[in-house]
């Protein structure tokens, strides 16, 4: 993989800006921004409707999109693909649909602490709807999935698992495979948000063990925003209600009932994002163009270097595990003697864009011991030259605040009466 | 480059020693403040007497301009009127949405005013909800309880 070749079909990448967050949204190579325009200027017209050669040509580019995803999922078919907002609204879906549906009193409902609020908050809501037990899998204190943990839940044999690909706080990669199957052989069912993950290395869901739906973003696969996917499995997805109507997703409408269309359409009710989706396509396509085979080789160099220096500054701690095995590019971490947010001010003024926040994963913060923290996230189009300037600012910041030697929040009280 | 070349020197003073910072026993009130987005934390401890402001301390967890604002605030509006404080509060937060020329507050130019140095977080545009934490949570504060 040729980094300075690649950077060259991100013409955003040209500025001067070091770009290290990623993880909350990838930058769009040219081909991607180009679909999106080419939709609306040379064929837009809704989807699934017009005879015209517009609607025509707009429909295959749309239904192509999905036998993109399909093959880039390795699906078993194009009905199990159905696009929705985002990783947000596919988790959604399947907590009001499935989970309405599947969920009794006293069941139970695990999630794990590493959860981003997305694949959080619609359990935890749903369990408290259906009167269920909502359990947490903690983690060990480097902030992996604790084994022990997880046996303690499967002891539950709790009705639906849901938990992430990779940690958008620590770069954390789960074993999805092994911790599917241990659940599916209790009953379980497993829904896997893998908004994280997929863009850093080949996976498909044969390689996932036994789960039963994915969600994904296309913005974090160099996609436009607004546009995700839910995966299923197609006789759940067929078992499960609308989720929403409307438009597209009915069969028939009479009086005082209706009937719905079959997959996919059932759950994609409305005009959906039509421009938004063409150019996922395209994103698609140009990620298979590079390979994640070759991203993950790349990324694993700058993911060793950055582990590697940022060891060697005292005052600096990263949050989350230290060695290479199991994780991805994404690094948060937090310098004794500065807040978070000052810090990604520091970096903004030296050029560099790096998050500040709690990473919309609140309780994992809170087993941090943190209110917010740091964190710089790499993606394929970063150089390792990037990885050097971000940790040479670290380092200079960290000096700096740490000649003072002061606490954050230890306070002298400087009362004038 | 330094914090001080980035925030300014008074700032970086009120940072490092906050004025009237820490709990206060003799509160008539407690006010609790919280940017959910940053996680930036405040308690606002008010006596008031008489529809004045006698006393007014500050605690909290939060980043250097959070803190540095509260500071400035509670400096200024000890022994100042309940209503004065109001229409204080009001004012600041006009200037910080980007109102020029405010009535009753000091202009961009005056270098002796504390309260200027706050001015600059307006080139931050992300960070001004971290200078309005503690003047939003004050206004709380002396708000309730209005009897018409």
């Amino acid at each position: 993989m040729n980094v300075d070749l690649i950077r060259k079909d991100f013409p955003i990448l040209e500025s001067s800006v070091v770009y290290l967050d990623s993880a909350a949204t990838s930058q769009r190579p040219k081909v991607v921004v180009d679909a999106v325009s080419n939709y609306y200027l040379t064929m837009n017209a809704n989807v699934h409707r017009g005879v015209y050669q517009w609607s025509s040509a707009a429909t295959d580019a749309f239904e192509g999109t999905r036998a993109l995803v399909a093959e880039f999922l390795g699906a078993a078919s194009t009905e199990e693909v159905i696009f929705t907002k985002g990783t947000t609204e596919s988790i959604n879906l399947v907590a009001q649909t499935f989970g309405e549906m599947h969920v009794q009193a006293g069941d139970v409902i695990a999630v794990t602490r590493m959860e981003h609020h997305a694949n959080f908050i619609p359990w935890q809501q749903l369990a408290l709807r259906k009167n269920a037990r909502f359990e947490i899998i903690e983690l060990t204190d480097d902030l992996r999935l604790d084994p022990k943990e997880i046996e303690r839940v499967l002891s539950l044999k709790p009705k639906i698992v849901a938990l992430t690909l990779m940690s958008n706080v620590t770069g954390v990669r789960n074993d999805i495979a092994a911790i599917s199957k241990a659940f599916h052989a209790v009953g379980s069912h497993v829904v896997l948000d893998a908004a994280q993950g997929l863009i850093h290395e080949e996976i498909k869901i044969s390689d996932l063990g036994e789960i039963d739906f994915l969600a994904l973003s296309a913005h974090k696969l160099l996609g436009p925003t607004g546009v995700g996917v839910l995966w299923g499995r197609k006789r759940l997805l067929e078992s499960m209600p609308p989720y929403q109507f409307g438009g597209q997703m009915i069969q028939e409408v009479g009086d005082y009932e209706s009937s719905w269309n079959g997959l996919p359409h059932k759950f994609e009710a409305g005009t959906p994002d039509i421009a938004g989706v063409i150019g996922f396509g395209a994103a698609l396509s140009y990620l298979k163009k590079v390979g994640r085979n070759a991203i993950a080789k790349y990324e694993a160099q700058i993911t060793e270097v950055v582990l590697q220096e940022i060891a060697k500054i005292s005052g600096v701690t990263l949050i989350g595990p230290k060695s290479l095995e199991d994780r991805g590019p994404v690094f948060s971490f937090s310098v004794a003697s500065i807040h978070a947010h000052d810090l990604a001010t520091y970096f903004d003024l030296n050029q560099i864009a790096v998050r500040a926040g709690h990473h919309c994963a609140q309780p994992l913060m809170k087993k941090v011991g943190a209110t917010s923290t740091c964190r710089a996230s790499f993606s394929f189009y970063n150089t390792l030259e990037e990885a050097r300037l971000f940790l040479a600012v670290l380092s200079q910041a960290n000096a700096f605040f740490a000649r003072k030697g002061k606490e954050p929040h230890r306070r002298r009280s400087h009362v004038v009466s | 480059m330094s914090y001080r070349d980035v925030f300014g020197e008074v700032l970086a003073d009120h940072h490092e020693s906050p004025r009237y910072y820490g709990a206060l026993p003799l509160a008539s009130k407690v006010e609790h403040g919280f940017n959910p987005l940053c996680g930036d934390k405040i308690d606002i401890y008010i006596q008031v007497e008489d529809g004045v402001l006698v006393r007014c301390q500050f605690e909290g967890e939060g980043c250097s301009i959070c803190m540095a604002s509260a500071s400035i605030l509670a400096e200024r509006i000890q022994g100042m009127d309940r209503l004065a404080v109001l229409t204080l509060i009001d004012a600041f937060r006009e200037k910080m949405a980007g109102a020029t020329v405010v009535k009753g507050l000091p202009s961009e130019d005056s270098q002796e005013d504390d309260l200027v140095a706050l001015y600059g977080v307006k080139r931050f545009p992300v960070r001004i909800k971290c200078a309005l934490l503690a003047w939003t949570t004050l206004k709380k504060a002396i708000s309730e309880g209005d009897t018409p």
